[in-house]
């Protein structure tokens, strides 16, 4: 472990090498089996993917200022929506967390030397670029329009786009997060440091342990389902196909089968991010720390027994439809446990509004919107009313968007001088975190009363007495877009013409932050030995940190 | 990296462990999540089978008679005595044992490749009888040169031939376009038969019937399910069967190199696990596909 006393200093003396100067070679990035620099290249990848996808919700709202179909026609519309679900789901949200922040974050956060399997790592990454890949072609030869869910028999039959491409590059892709799950499970398991006991670790690491339960039961389920749509349309005939007997419904129930539990694959490291920022932004132990953990497990087992009410319209016996109604209301207990929980945490810390804590506070509003709105969907009455109107699409994207891509931005801001050594502007943070809240509300607050007054969803026309909440919508699209967009130039800046950060800026006690920034190859320079519980801003944490923040004021 | 530590550094351990306990103890864990993951990829498959199966039992049955059962299980005795070998190649690495070990792999890779073998075989004569669900893969029989009713199948042990033959009772067809074939007498009576005792499902009775005959076609559609379900499920078989064969490939190179020993061996054991776990699908399949139901035709 580090000098103690150099730690609460604040002036760390740095290894001459770190992971980042260890070979600058390309050859030295490609076939490198260190988790930071795969997650380096996770992030590059993600980010592209990410623009991608905000191409084409910009092209939607775009579309939608106007009620006719003009700027697109209806059938170039379909495809634009399905290639902004595909890509933001599979390609975006799904890996954003886990495999860019937690490949990063968790062999550190327990103290080993790398995960389980290295090659294993470097493999995953290499699925997703080939993955990724196909569904690129199919995107360039003219794309899909079946909407991302790929909905039976009107994509095995019916469908003029790139249904096979697309399905073999998602096929391929869940083969990447599956790999990434198995590597996180093993290294919890059996790579943390001595004394790094399972109530000891942080809480991001528990939500990546539930995060990889999804990945690990779910994703091979869709991937048969895609597997058998495809050979399906290559058979022209099969299980799916009503003309023979075969069972469109069924295909929605194996699809929902990983499609619903994949929403907490898009949410728990979200949450497990937001618990890391709430406890060390408020310096205070995390109220409720086993809540938290056991919520998490409790939401990737619940979550495989809800996806019936992604089906309560579509031919699904009613008394199905009741039992999956309640499970929905039972999945919800879990998530509110959280939030309870990060708000007592709150209570009575020494709250900083640092950026990364501004996207924590606003997932923690947003995720509450987005929670509660999902009840309305899940009583079974009311979501006959609700049901494919921009009700549900305001509703998922509170909590894609409002929740995991803000916790993903807050985790990228708290963890950036971990990642680069460099410091960002907290100015243009706190601005661009601003208008990202502003923007985004803006942007989808007016989808909930547009989806209450009967819009529905995946149409490029709509009625004209709908469209100043529309344009509403697209003004507020174009801030989020503004929002979005500062980040990567002040972060890319900050590569370049940072402040240098020091091995612990922020003053926090977990494992990361007694490493150098960023980190040499090994992670640490010995195997650490953890004596003190997670979020502990007392003098059991080994750090006298109060201690150092006051010297550090003092210069 | 460098290897600059001084202590004893045993063979085959990767940099990011502290001891070997830790590694193989990792590699354990990995496999077993891996496998995990296998029975949900499977798992989907067999609710597929499930869902059918409970919707039309009588098209499975007469479809599932369709198969050869002697084929099967000599299959199956192969692959029991594959995994065996393979049990046992484990085991001579933990002795250390070179020799027996490389035998026991390559008996294992004999063994492997036997079932694929026969699976070939299998596939072909499907392929022959226009029993293939893909529209259109089928051999095409053009007209003149009429399919001819095969008998000379294998019989099981409790059936007499003309049992057999019974369920491979075809009329004589043309093909031109190779598309899937359906003609089974004895499988229509017994349907009409069980709607006579009422023992139809509800999918059932309206799936075989149009205005209250019996429809062919309609027939013809469940069959189809069926074979196409068998040639997912068992094409997915012999895919990993196939990668399994690679894996004792790399297995055998390294056992010849005597890589293998009572202190390092974790590579064999999990090799064994994928093994066994395909082996253990294979069991699951054999009855389901094969065996289930040929009481209703004999």
């Amino acid at each position: 472990m580090q000098n103690v006393d150099a730690i609460n200093a604040g002036n760390f003396e740095e290894p001459k090498t770190n992971y980042l100067n260890n070979g600058y070679t390309l050859k030295s990035w490609l076939l490198t089996k260190d988790h930071k620099r795969i997650a380096i290249m996770y992030l590059l990848t993600i980010s592209f993917f990410f623009l991608m996808g905000g191409v084409y919700a910009a092209l939607i709202r775009l579309e939608l200022l106007t009620p006719q179909s003009d700027l697109l026609e209806s059938g170039t519309y379909n495809r634009v929506f399905t290639q902004h679900g595909i890509i933001m789901v599979f390609f975006f949200l799904i890996p954003s967390i886990p495999a860019m922040l937690g490949n990063f974050l968790l062999p550190i956060m327990i103290g080993a030397k790398d995960l389980a399997f290295p090659r294993i790592n470097l493999l995953s990454l290499y699925i997703y670029w080939i993955g990724a890949a196909l569904a690129l072609f199919a995107m360039m030869q003219g794309g899909v329009d079946t909407g991302w869910t790929f909905y039976t028999p009107y994509s095995t039959t019916f469908s003029n786009g790139y249904v096979m491409a697309t399905g073999l590059g998602i096929f391929i892709n869940g083969f990447s997060s599956i790999l990434t799950g198995l590597n996180f499970i093993v290294t919890i398991h059996t790579m943390r440091a001595p004394g790094m006991t399972w109530f000891r670790m942080p809480l991001f690491v528990w939500a990546h342990y539930a995060t990889s339960l999804v990945m690990i039961l779910g994703t091979p389920v869709v991937a048969i389902t895609i597997l058998l749509l495809a050979l399906e349309r290559v058979a022209r005939i099969g299980i799916f196909d009503p003309a023979i007997g075969g069972d469109p419904i069924l295909f929605q129930h194996l699809f929902w089968f990983y499609s619903h539990p994949a929403v907490y694959i898009m949410i728990l490291p979200g949450m497990g991010v937001i618990s890391e920022l709430i406890s060390n932004f408020s310096r205070k132990k995390i109220f409720g720390y086993e809540f938290i953990a056991f919520s998490s497990i409790a939401i990737a087992v619940f979550g495989f027994l809800v996806w019936g009410h992604h089906m309560f319209v579509s031919g699904q016996s009613i008394y199905a439809g009741l039992v999956f109604s309640f499970l929905t209301m039972v999945v919800a207990v879990p998530s509110a446990i959280k939030v309870f929980n990060w708000s007592a945490t709150l209570y009575k810390g020494q709250i900083s509004y640092d950026t990364p804590m501004l996207y924590a506070l606003f997932f923690i509003g947003l995720f509450l919107i987005g929670g509660l709105t999902g009840l309305f969907l899940g009583s079974i009455g009311l979501t006959v009313h609700l049901t494919d109107t921009y009700f549900i699409v305001a509703h998922f994207h509170y909590v894609m968007v409002g929740g995991q891509v803000l916790a993903y931005l807050g985790g990228i801001h708290y963890w950036w001088s971990k990642m680069t050594g460099k410091l960002y502007s907290e100015f243009w943070g706190k601005i661009s975190a601003m208008l990202i809240f502003v923007g985004f509300n803006l942007t989808f607050f007016p989808q909930f009363i547009l989806g209450y007054m009967g819009m529905p969803r995946r149409y490029a026309s709509y009625p004209a007495e709908l469209q100043v909440l529309n344009i509403f919508s697209t003004a507020g699209a174009s801030i989020l877009g503004i929002g979005l967009i500062l980040p990567v130039i002040y972060l890319t800046y900050s590569v370049f013409f940072g402040e240098k950060a020091s091995a612990n800026p922020y003053m926090h006690p977990g494992l990361e932050w007694r490493t150098s920034s960023p980190p040499p190859t090994e992670n640490f320079e010995e195997t650490p030995i953890v004596t003190w519980e997670a979020y502990e801003f007392g003098e059991e944490s080994g750090l006298d940190l109060e201690e150092a923040r006051k010297e550090l004021a003092k210069v | 990296m460098e290897h600059t530590n001084d202590h004893y550094h045993p063979p085959g351990l990767q940099h990011q462990f502290e001891d070997m306990k830790q590694q193989e103890e990792s590699a354990s864990i990995g496999m077993w999540v891996f496998l995990v993951q296998e029975i949900m990829f499977f798992g989907g498959l067999f609710t597929v089978y499930l869902v059918f199966r409970s919707r039309y039992p009588m098209a499975f049955a007469a479809a599932s008679n369709h198969l050869d059962a002697l084929w099967g299980f000599i299959n199956t005795l192969v692959l029991i005595v594959s995994s065996l070998t393979m049990a046992l190649a484990v085991y001579y690495a933990q002795k250390s044992n070179r020799n027996m070990q490389v035998i026991m792999i390559i008996l294992t890779m004999i063994f492997g490749t036997a079932f694929l073998g026969v699976k070939a075989i299998e596939y072909t004569d499907k392929y022959n009888h226009g029993l293939v669900p893909f529209s259109n893969w089928n051999k095409k029989t053009p007209p003149g040169g009429e399919h001819k009713a095969d008998n000379s199948g294998f019989v099981l042990p409790f059936e007499t031939r003309a049992e057999a033959a019974g369920g491979k009772n075809e009329k004589p067809y043309i093909n031109p376009t190779g598309t899937f074939q359906w003609h089974d007498e004895e499988g229509d009576k017994i349907i009409l038969e069980a709607r006579k005792k009422g023992y139809l499902t509800d999918a059932e009775k309206i799936g075989y019937f149009t205005n209250g005959e019996l429809d062919n076609e309609k027939v013809r559609g469940k069959v189809q399910i069926f074979y196409w379900i068998y040639f997912t499920m068992t094409g997915l078989h012999a895919l990993h069967m196939i990668v399994g064969l690679g894996i004792m490939t790399w297995l055998l190179i390294m056992a010849w190199r005597g890589t293998f020993s009572a202190e390092y061996y974790s590579p064999v054991e999990m090799s064994g696990l994928f093994w066994h776990f395909v082996y253990i699908f294979w069991i699951f399949l054999f009855p389901l596909l094969y065996l289930l139901g040929r009481h209703f035709l004999h």
